[in-house]
């Protein structure tokens, strides 16, 4: 009987195409032929050797756990489960076209002011969600925010998440892809909180404007560097217990810090003010995702664009043909996709063309002050 | 996790009806009687608690271990697999979901010889019959049976914040306890956690003789789902206390369903059918 169901629930998606391959999985693209839609099928891979002597693959078991609980509207959807032959497991998820760090690397789109608003709000809706169910990110980086051709940002890639607030309360701290790692991790710190997720997507913020991530750092101490260069020293007066922090080493920069609305010159003064909450260097004092969707910077003026004229790179815009996905995503694989995505160049949505001149400017107006 | 109860997997599609429990366990009630299934579900919920304990895990961890038990035997037979490799392989799965991975199979064998040579002596061998991989490849299948639904709702923190609003902490090592001994029944499979809760809390007053109607009263809910699982903790208590291990545990051990070779399944637990069967 049990046989019978895995069976059907194998044979219930048809691939359509192989997408892409990560370190623990290979994803395809494939047909619900029971609904008629998309999905993307993650297949866990079972190594040789290390995988299955452990059985599960952690990092799957941790993102089945989570998403089983969780459902909303900005949060990947986990459809299904099946198990296959060889004690394999394959994830069935959302079919997602693209991801906000294409749409950011993609020179030829534009993001006026109001396309940010929507992608912040997007994000702090499905953040505050998630915090609201104690569950902690823990990576959340603009290749993690998925864009499907409606428009709708979903948060994904849970395999690093973890509820908090639980008993066995030491997390490790080697979490968060480094540009987007807040303070208090590159500081070695194993109590943390929501703050973690919040500095990320501060991070994230600025990137939308600057169009390069904001905080670039090659190590943990040039990261830290480079964010007191623009925040100010972490002295025990701005964040009280810093130098308790388990690696904490006095980094002292000579130059006074930014002032904010330096670096983004075109940015409205309740854009820089949410800038300033979500990037306090004292976690304490950082603002939560619930305070961040009521600050003035949603409250007012320009309202967030309708998630259907928010800009797709190319590829997705247009009927895509699966073979020129699925080259895309093998270069993609091959080169990191950097330089190839910025190539290819394609007309922006018509129908936001007013509001375009203005903005253009406002956004390389970003990009020579970040050179400074 | 302290999601919200009420979106969960564990609300959404583990609060069985008595029924269905019924109709899951039709197949091994043909071979044992309800009362020797009973009781081979206590004895198992205690070999989990004692192989818990040895593994140095949390009450919580151990309690979420027993459920993923409970809950693979409400859709398989014991037939499917051996309760014995399927303790093992609910307190393993229940250590990585909980985050306090065992990391390696030796610390699992050496929790079960712990185990085995404190209480069980009489019936499991000290050496592990099972390696690693068949628990691995067990937990497969109980990750599939449950349907993924990992997270599992306790009484304890509910019953911490009643306790906390009664201001009243002698009650709570007493009903603590008695939530302990609920895992050894289907209550857990059959209410939600917070009226467990409140009917320990309930049982815990009357047994320290302390007056906590008043406080009842204001909670204003359905008393009657309380006593309904006080009398089902009551009948637990009665029928364990009549269960004499040593004398009817070889005898239930020995009808119970043994998993035998078939086309379907055997590939995988094959391992645990000849050794069960040696």
């Amino acid at each position: 009987m049990e046989s019978n169901q895995t069976g059907t629930k194998v044979n219930r998606y048809k691939k359509i195409i192989f997408l892409g391959e990560g370190q623990f999985a290979t994803v395809y693209k494939a047909e619900d032929l029971e609904t008629h839609d998309i999905v993307a099928i993650k297949k866990i891979k079972l190594g040789k050797r290390s995988e299955t002597r452990d059985g599960i693959n952690r990092t799957a078991l941790r993102e089945i756990k989570l998403l089983k609980e969780i459902e909303h509207e900005n949060v990947i959807g986990l459809l299904n489960v099946f198990f296959g032959h060889n004690s394999n497991v394959s994830l069935v998820f959302d079919f997602m076209d693209t991801d906000l760090e294409k749409i950011i690397q993609d020179s030829s789109l534009v993001l006026t002011a109001r396309h940010i608003k929507k992608y912040m709000l997007m994000t702090l809706l499905g953040m505050e969600y998630l915090h609201s169910r104690w569950v902690l990110h823990r990576d959340i980086k603009p290749n993690n925010l998925l864009i499907n051709k409606q428009g709708v940002l979903k948060i994904t890639d849970f395999g690093l998440a973890k509820a908090y607030a639980s008993p066995s309360r030491n997390y490790t701290h080697q979490v968060v892809t480094r540009w987007y790692r807040c303070p208090e991790l590159l500081y070695g710190a194993t109590l943390y909180g929501t703050g973690v997720d919040i500095w990320a997507t501060g991070c994230i913020l600025a990137e939308l404007f600057l169009r390069v991530p904001f905080l670039q750092g090659d190590n943990d101490i040039a990261q830290l560097y480079r964010i007191f260069e623009v925040f100010g020293n972490a002295t025990e007066e701005v964040w009280p217990g810093v130098s308790n922090l388990p690696s904490y080493i006095e980094i002292v920069v000579k130059n006074d810090k930014y002032n904010l609305s330096d670096i983004f010159t075109a940015a409205s003064e309740d854009t820089i003010q949410l800038l300033v909450s979500m990037l306090m260097l004292n976690p304490a004092k950082r603002c939560t995702a619930t305070d961040a969707l009521k600050s003035a910077y949603f409250s007012r003026k320009p309202s967030p664009t309708i998630s259907h004229q928010l800009p797709l790179p190319q590829e997705c815009s247009s009927l895509a043909n699966d073979e020129a996905v699925s080259s895309e995503h093998k270069k993609r694989t091959l080169d990191d996709g950097r330089a190839s995505v910025a190539k290819k160049s394609s007309p922006c949505n018509c129908d936001l063309s007013g509001s375009i001149t203005a903005d253009c400017n406002t956004v390389s107006g970003f990009r020579t002050v970040q050179r400074v | 996790m302290a999601g919200n109860f009420w979106k969960s997997s564990h609300y959404e599609e583990w609060l069985l009806h008595p029924q269905e429990l019924e109709l899951g366990r039709r197949e091994d009630c043909e071979v044992l009687t309800k009362e020797q299934l009973l009781k081979l579900h206590i004895f198992y919920a205690n070999f989990i608690q004692t192989l818990g304990e040895h593994a140095l895990l949390r009450q919580q961890v151990i309690a979420t271990a027993s459920v993923y038990f409970k809950r693979f035997y409400v859709r398989n037979s014991l037939r499917s697999v051996d309760p014995l490799l399927m303790s093992l392989t609910s307190i393993h799965l229940a250590a990585i979901v909980e985050e306090c991975d065992m990391q390696t199979g030796s610390k699992l064998t050496q929790a079960y010889s712990g185990a085995v040579k404190s209480k069980f002596r009489d019936y499991f061998s000290v050496e592990c019959p099972f390696n690693y991989q068949t628990v691995l490849e067990c937990e497969f299948l109980l990750l599939e049976m449950m349907d993924c639904c990992l997270i599992v709702y306790h009484p304890y923190r509910p019953l911490m914040q009643y306790v906390s609003d009664i201001s009243d902490d002698t009650l709570l090592p007493v009903a603590w306890r008695i939530v302990n001994d609920t895992y050894r029944s289907d209550i857990c499979l059959l209410y939600p956690p917070y009226l467990i809760a409140l009917a320990c809390l309930h049982m815990a007053a009357v047994m320290r003789k302390k007056d906590i109607k008043a406080w009842f009263t204001e909670l204003n809910m359905d008393l009657d789902q309380i006593a309904l699982i006080t009398k089902e903790v009551l009948q637990l208590y009665e029928l364990w206390k009549n269960f004499n291990e040593s004398k009817e545990m070889r005898e239930i051990m020995e009808k119970s369903p043994k998993p035998k070779f078939t086309k379907e399944g055997a590939k995988s637990y094959n391992n645990a059918a000849t050794s069960s069967n040696s």
